[in-house]
């Protein structure tokens, strides 16, 4: 696209008239304009405040859906070829790739060096996660305490990695329970089919990713211990449950 | 982003011993506005000038212990810092409203502990070994 927009104003212009220096020349200047000066969607804080709003990407105003380049025609009709008298693709490729591209490389190596750091102290400030953020497993309760799981094993049905192992009895009030529910999280693959399998919400990832332990045996999560990182997150988990209830 | 007038504007703002003990753990000197305490002690600070503080850098935790590990953010805080909730948990009414009464208290990763979690089998073993019983003779 940046190539062709000077081209159109030149129209059918004799490639003779254009000397080989000039052309690298200008190309050279237009070559700057590609990835190092295009607009991009990182998040950033809006410039002409005082600075006291969060950051955002304004992503809508940069957005732009037009067609640059609408083609010309000439006084019969026929469409123009914007590229006509123009470089070949071999020029533009030779002066992008050998000579340009290294100096806006290093270019971007230079502005770096003098931008401030973009790196988190980690435990101390973390980066950002979504609410579908998919990392250790918890089993909820109702709000009245009555744990959700009705043993329906559509769960296990659809792990992809097989790491879920169930095992149910009724209870004395006649209610399908687990007796087991086992998840082996060094075959899990947080694919999060489970917790999209789930009818009633019972198994749910949780945001939590810090549960890295020493030994293997520790992964080897059973019904206990699934119920007791729900109790501990509850409020997180339907906290994020009611941030994207209108998108699942 | 550790230049020399924001290390100096932050020690301004925060005094020399709070610059000491950020030095000693954060290992740079932050500012901004105290956000809030959790139950363990651990303190949340947030800074959203752009002048301060690089974006995904403008909210952090000084841990209330020595030993101090990720996990000792509770999960309330652990959504406020990283960035899933917008308000901290105290003011933050949809967190409120849906902790439950019977929510247990948190625990950090115990992992090379003696608290460390042990799996254990839920149901009665079906393969059991063979227990000779003898008929007593008459
Ligand atoms: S996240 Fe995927 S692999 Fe892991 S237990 Fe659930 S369904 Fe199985
Ligand atoms: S966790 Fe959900 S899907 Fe799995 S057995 Fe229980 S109710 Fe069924």
């Amino acid at each position: 696209m940046s190539f062709a927009r000077p081209r159109i104003i030149m129209g059918l212009q004799p490639r003779l008239l254009v000397t080989p220096r000039a052309v690298s020349l200008h190309s050279a200047m237009l070559a700057r304009r590609l990835l190092s000066t295009s607009t991009c969607s990182h998040a950033q804080h809006s410039q002409n405040s005082n600075g006291q709003d969060g950051p955002s990407s304004g992503m809508a105003a940069r957005t732009r859906h037009t067609d640059p380049a609408a083609p010309r025609y000439d006084a019969h009709g026929n469409e123009l070829n914007p590229y006509a008298g123009g470089q070949s693709a071999i020029d533009k490729a030779v002066h992008l790739f050998f000579f340009t591209e290294i100096i806006r490389g290093m270019w971007i190596v230079l502005e770096n060096f003098f931008r401030p750091p973009y790196t988190i102290m980690y435990p101390f400030e973390k980066g950002p996660l979504s609410p579908r953020f998919r990392g250790e497993h918890a089993l909820r309760r109702y709000p009245s305490g009555e744990e959700r799981c009705i043993a329906c094993k559509l769960c296990e049905a659809i792990c992809p990695a097989q790491a879920i192992t169930i095992e149910s009895e009724a209870r004395l009030d006649g209610s399908r329970k687990t007796t087991k529910y086992d998840i082996d999280m060094t075959k899990c693959i947080y694919c999060g089919f489970c917790a999209e399998a789930c009818p009633v919400d019972a198994i749910v990832e949780t945001q939590n990713q810090e549960f890295s332990t020493e030994t293997r045996e520790e992964l080897l999560y059973n019904k206990e211990k699934l119920l007791a990182n729900g109790d501990r997150a509850e409020a997180e988990i339907a906290a994020n449950l009611r941030a994207d209830h209108l998108y699942r | 982003m550790p230049s020399l007038i924001r290390t100096l504007r932050s020690v301004r703002r925060v005094g020399l011993r709070e610059w000491w003990r950020q030095m000693q753990y954060i290992g740079d000197a932050k500012s901004g506005t105290f956000v809030g305490k959790d139950q363990f002690g651990n303190r949340y600070f947030e800074n959203v000038n752009q002048y301060e503080e690089v974006p995904g850098r403008h909210r952090w935790v000084d841990y209330a212990q020595h030993n101090y590990n990720a996990t000792q953010v509770p999960a309330e805080w652990h959504s406020w810092i990283q960035h899933i909730r917008k308000e901290p948990p105290t003011e933050d009414a949809i967190m409120k409203s849906s902790s439950p009464p019977w929510q247990a208290p948190w625990v950090e990763n115990l992992t090379g502990t003696r608290g460390a979690y042990k799996p254990y089998n839920t149901v009665a073993p079906k393969i059991n070994a063979w227990e000779p019983k003898i008929t007593p003779r008459s």
